[in-house]
């Protein structure tokens, strides 16, 4: 028994609902912009893929705003990190979208949530250099429950009122994927009918600085150039932030209350590299494996597979070795299915991203269309036998592989499927 | 506090009305300790949950649990932001004595009088 998704909701940098999201992907709209982190116009970070109508950046919830279709009652608020009030207003946005109620999911042991993000730098800072200030005397009661990685779950599970399980999920850029491959198991297990799968990221300079530090972001600051995975141009990744809710159920729970099944949770894998703390592995063993096993899991070969939605982030090691762990598994096949990268256009959401990329995959399948590589001028010699379109495909994939890779090697891959009216 | 003009916003009040900065700045100027309880309440008010307990803020005998709908947490960052606004440390064993409104308002009020410097 595969899970079925029933609502998606977003809170990305191209897009705070499905249509506009879909419209972004069809036209290859980015949605990065200009940023200054720390009033320091000299540092060479300048653009990120940035979240529009909300205001989270001060540490103090008191200055917060958010879309007024959202509703976030002041004590759950306080509570909250930056991120998880993306999470919370992308987890309405989904819970609308499958046709569910918040009432219909509270107190239901039956539901479950699974929350991926690498908690809140900036609050955690904030907090414990306030702390500091005081010499250790007293510091914010809620400076742990809104900061550290963990902070989805706690405020959101309670919010929500969730019983069937909550549980939080840290692989950096494939956390999002491991939450929705470890909810898909509980469904197919029997363990719960139905389960919301969040990741979310917030931008700022506690966020992202660090990265170029590592020396791994972009060095352009034109959107086109600065974010184009797979371009042998390429210089390192742009930052993201924002949030994706996944609402998965099994296949009668949907049924029995009327809810069209959007795509199927075909299978999923995941490998690991032993590689490296931060560089993927040259040859994208891990990542090779993972599609591998998600291929197995789902009962299908590579030729199944109509499209390939590709982790890729735009840095110089990562895209390569994802090249070659697709060039093994499809073009040594004589397969040539579309390959997409759509951080071409939001950006790197880190823990986001898996569960980014598996809601695309379900608007591409709903909508028929496979989003393509609008930034890509010349493909990078590692990439010979890969199908990289630039525009859209206008044309319905039945069954789409997801790529994520994180930080140590970790690598997760899933397989969303058509629903059965679409295949007859 | 002769250096910050008598009507200058706090930042740590920028959510509340001008009313609360005065009454603050009253009681900084003077010591006045009807002042620092105008400024208690507001901070009351404004931590309380969301609910129907919000209209008893101004009466003594209402209890922060039961009657305000505040809980733990609530009572804890209410203390740590009036502890830092006020520049007073609040025990444990101080909070677990405050069960009441007004007995949270004699607490700040007895810490004030106590602190070295104080008006």
């Amino acid at each position: 028994m595969n899970p079925v998704i029933t609502g998606v909701g977003f809170i990305t940098p191209i897009g705070n609902g499905p249509d506009e999201v879909e419209r972004s992907l069809r036209e290859g709209r980015h949605g990065m912009g200009p940023v200054e982190f720390l009033g320091n116009p000299e540092l060479p970070v300048k653009l990120a893929g940035t979240v529009k109508g909300f205001e989270v950046d001060s540490p103090s919830w008191r200055d917060w705003s958010w879309p007024g279709r959202y509703d976030i009652p002041k004590d759950v608020l306080r509570g909250l990190a930056p991120h998880g009030v993306y999470a919370l207003c992308a987890i309405e946005q989904a819970l609308a979208h499958a046709r569910l109620r918040a009432s219909d999911i509270a107190n239901d042991p039956s539901t479950g949530l699974y929350c991926a993000s690498a908690g809140s730098a900036m609050l955690l800072h904030h907090n414990l250099s306030k702390m500091r200030a005081a010499r250790g005397v007293r510091g914010n009661p809620l400076g742990v429950v809104s900061s550290i990685a963990g902070t989805l779950n706690f405020t959101l599970g309670a919010h929500f009122q969730i019983t069937g399980a909550v549980c939080g999920f840290v692989s950096a850029c494939a956390s999002s994927s491991h939450a929705l491959g470890y909810a898909i198991d509980d469904l197919r297990l029997g363990r719960l009918r139905r389960a919301i799968v969040v990741g979310a990221e917030e931008l700022n300079a506690d966020s992202l600085l660090p990265f170029a530090h590592m020396r791994v972001l972009s060095r352009h600051s034109e959107p086109r150039r600065a974010s184009c995975p797979f371009d042998v141009g390429r210089t390192g990744f742009v930052g993201a932030g924002g949030a994706v809710a996944v609402i998965l159920e099994v296949p009668d729970a949907a049924a029995t209350r009327g809810a069209p099944a959007l795509a199927v949770a075909a299978g999923w894998g995941q490998g690991a590299d032993g590689y490296s703390v931060a560089a993927s592995h040259p040859q994208g063993a891990g990542l090779r494996l993972s599609i591998e096993r998600a291929l197995a899991d789902a009962g299908l070969g590579a030729g199944d597979i109509d499209y390939v939605s590709a982790h890729a982030t735009s840095t110089t090691v990562g895209d390569l070795a994802e090249a070659l762990a697709l060039g093994q598994v499809f073009t040594a096949r004589g397969l040539r299915p579309p390959v997409g990268a759509t951080k071409g256009l939001t950006g790197h959401g880190l823990s986001l991203s898996g569960a980014m990329q598996a809601a695309f995959c379900v608007l591409s399948i709903m909508a028929g269309f496979m989003p393509g590589n609008p930034h890509l001028v010349t493909a990078d010699p590692g990439c010979e036998g890969l199908e990289l379109p630039r525009d859209a495909v206008l044309r319905a994939p039945l069954r789409v592989l997801s790529n994520s890779s994180g930080f140590g090697g970790s690598n997760v891959c899933h397989i969303l499927a058509a629903p059965k009216r679409f295949t007859g | 506090m002769p250096s910050v003009p008598p009507t200058a916003p706090v930042p740590a009040l920028a959510r509340f009305p001008a009313a609360v900065h005065e009454a603050f700045h009253r009681y900084r100027a003077a010591g006045d300790p009807g002042a620092a309880e105008e400024v208690v309440i507001a901070a009351i008010v404004d931590y309380c949950p969301p609910g129907p307990g919000k209209l008893a803020a101004a009466s003594n005998s209402a209890r922060l649990l039961e009657d305000l709908g505040y809980d733990s947490v609530a009572v804890a960052e209410l203390i740590f932001f009036l502890e830092d606004l006020f520049d007073v440390s609040i025990q444990n064993e101080d909070i677990l004595a405050i069960s009441t409104i007004g007995e949270l308002r004699a607490c700040v009020t007895r810490k004030l009088a106590g602190r070295p410097g104080a008006p």
